[in-house]
């Protein structure tokens, strides 16, 4: 078996969700590869524009939604500006899923705090919808998003349904500077809207993606509240590229953040060595 | 013999003339057994993991795509006079090969290679296989192994049960041999003095991450990455397309190193390993700490080709030497 080799997928759904960022709804081309594909949340996979290469993003959607895989990415490198050219039913590659997983299982009966920046509530997306897919075997559940301004908030409608749901706490803010006229949430920096809304730590699990300097500056405020280091969950993106623990990319210390991660613990990190 | 031996459809490697690498051979005048000179610049794991591979072909026609299997060969890949220092070289990588995810590319080529190891009695200043648990009289990772006796007779020791079917057609060539003789051969060989102890390195590392022995070190490294491609167990790789014409093209799998800089850039222009003295930690805890941890082998095996090479005289066996003796002031 050749590790390397892709499934062709097809786009059947492209939704922009800011002015470099989209959305891909993809379908396996292959009927069998479909069939036996499942995944769980916080694994990520291999993207490819043939001819371009392939890129690193984590699976968007939720395992509890199996007929297809969503990825988000952001226009910045040769592979995603090639993705960003792609139409719906053009075909491009896939290989996945890789990597470890949220303990979802572990989850269950507790209350669980979801905190993300900007292109970062991809992958907490994916854990977002599996919890309430299966909302009765969670307790609380709260989302704190934060984005540079308005324009750069992702997933915008799925923002609104849970703003909307009345079995969810959904805090959304921008940076200040980064309200337009119409903007009712909140403003100020995710550190800071984490402490006012101050989710309680007991029983509870966070889980926390977005850009480094937001992650080192909620973590000494969430420990402030009450929450332990091995209850902070974070997924790792490392550069890769194989995905499978052998290019040695993404090697920190003794991990391979594709094979070993890309979620840790908060507990766990601090003993990586700071190369992430 | 090696007449014979080429004629049977094998790849016959052996160091190439000049000491710069390896090459296939096509004649018996090519063979070169170097087991009293300088290992050649670089090893010759490009045998059986690829400077540069396809990994698959694709055909665009329009929306349709189409992926054609990157082919490979058959045959044996016959390394001959692989010293100690190189013939462990395909079972250490091995180990990250198949820890979980099998490549393919990497096993289908180490499986048909044959070692015709060579008991080595060369030793320069750069030389420590002895600090990494190698010794240059060992068969270890030889499925033959050879003990020259005079400049045209060697001993031929049979080690592994690959070995022995491999060259159960050319007994013939071979006469009745005397034990003593050859371990007489083996005991005359000298030993590099051992620069430093592996386990101690590997701990002091474990303790030390932010050490400035590192910032030292790394601070005259050019991060040229000459001593990842000489190495025998470097393996880290780059996958890239390639556009053959407009309507076809190739994923590769391409040699790749650790210290470069663009390594670990991530898209965002955050970069983990931002300057050479993190890179050169990386490379040396890599080898000595984190390969070790994880699949129980250094990832070196002391032919000091890096050491050689190295354009601003970083030697790894001090740097390891270095901080065997930082470990042992505390």
């Amino acid at each position: 078996m050749n590790i390397y080799k892709p499934e062709l997928m097809e786009v059947v759904e492209i939704i922009d969700e800011t002015a470099d960022t989209k959305t891909f709804k993809l379908k396996f081309k292959d009927t069998d590869a479909a069939r036996n594909f499942d995944f769980k949340a916080g694994q990520f996979g291999e993207y490819s524009v043939f001819g371009e290469g392939e890129s690193t993003f984590c699976i968007a959607s939720a395992p509890t939604r199996k007929e297809y895989i969503e990825c988000s990415f952001k226009q910045v490198g040769k592979v995603t500006t090639a993705l960003r050219k792609v139409s719906i039913g053009d075909t491009i590659g896939f290989r996945g899923p890789y990597g470890n997983h949220f303990p979802i299982d572990d989850m269950k009966g507790k209350n669980v705090v979801f905190i993300a920046g900007g292109i970062g509530l991809a992958p907490v997306r994916c854990v977002i919808w599996n919890v309430l897919d299966l909302r009765d075997q969670f307790k609380d559940v709260t989302i704190i998003y934060g984005a540079r301004s308005t324009a750069d908030l992702v997933y915008k409608r799925e923002l609104e349904e849970w703003k909307n749901r009345s079995d969810i706490k959904t805090v959304v803010t921008v940076d200040p500077g980064g309200e337009d006229a119409g903007w009712k949430g909140e403003i100020g920096f995710v550190p800071a809207i984490v402490e006012k809304a101050a989710p309680k730590a007991e029983n509870s699990v966070a889980v926390i993606c977005g850009p480094p300097v937001m992650i080192k500056y909620t973590m000494p405020v969430l420990n402030k509240l009450g929450f332990k280091d091995e209850d902070i969950l974070t997924t790792l993106e490392n550069r890769m590229k194989c995905g499978l623990g052998k290019c040695g990319r993404c090697n920190v210390g003794n991990v391979y953040v594709c094979k070993d991660g890309p979620v840790f613990t908060y507990e766990q990190i601090k003993k990586l060595p700071a190369e992430y | 013999m090696a007449e014979e031996l080429l004629k049977g459809g094998n790849a016959v490697i052996c160091e190439d003339e000049k000491g710069r690498g390896w090459k296939r051979i096509d004649s018996p005048s090519e063979v070169r057994i170097n087991h009293n000179e300088v290992p050649s610049n670089i090893s010759y794991k490009e045998f059986v993991f690829s400077k540069t591979e396809p990994i698959f072909y694709f055909k665009n026609r329009k929306e349709n795509y189409e992926l054609a299997e990157a082919a490979d060969g058959n045959g044996k890949i016959v390394f001959l006079g692989a010293k100690p220092c190189d013939a462990r070289s395909v079972e250490i990588m091995s180990k990250v090969f198949n820890w979980d995810y099998k490549d393919k590319f990497f096993n289908e080529k180490a499986e048909r290679t044959i070692v015709i190891g060579v008991a080595c009695s060369y030793k320069d200043e750069f030389c420590f296989c002895t600090s990494v648990n190698i010794n240059p009289a060992s068969p270890e990772g030889s499925d033959i192994f050879l003990v020259p006796l005079d400049e045209k007779e060697y001993a031929v020791r049979i080690i592994t049960e690959k070995g022995k079917e491999f060259i159960s057609p050319y007994l013939k060539y071979l006469t009745e041999g005397n034990a003593a003789r050859s371990e007489e051969a083996l005991g005359k060989i000298k030993w590099p003095g051992k620069k430093f102890e592996p386990g101690k390195v590997r701990e002091w590392i474990g303790n030390n991450f932010e050490h400035k022995l590192f910032d030292e070190i790394g601070s005259t490294c050019l991060g040229c990455g000459q001593c990842a491609f000489a190495c025998p167990v470097c393996h880290c790789f780059d996958i890239v397309d390639e556009e053959c014409s407009y309507e076809c093209g190739r994923r590769m799998k391409n040699w790749d190193a650790c210290q470069f800089g663009l390594f670990t850039l991530h898209s965002s222009g955050h970069n983990p390993r931002d300057n050479q003295n993190k890179r050169y930690r990386q490379r040396i805890a890599h080898k000595f700490k984190y390969y070790a941890d994880k699949f129980g082998e250094i990832l070196c095996t002391g032919c000091g080709r890096c050491s050689r090479g190295c354009p601003v005289q970083i030697d790894i066996a001090q740097v390891a030497a270095e901080i065997n003796s930082t470990a042992n002031r505390v």
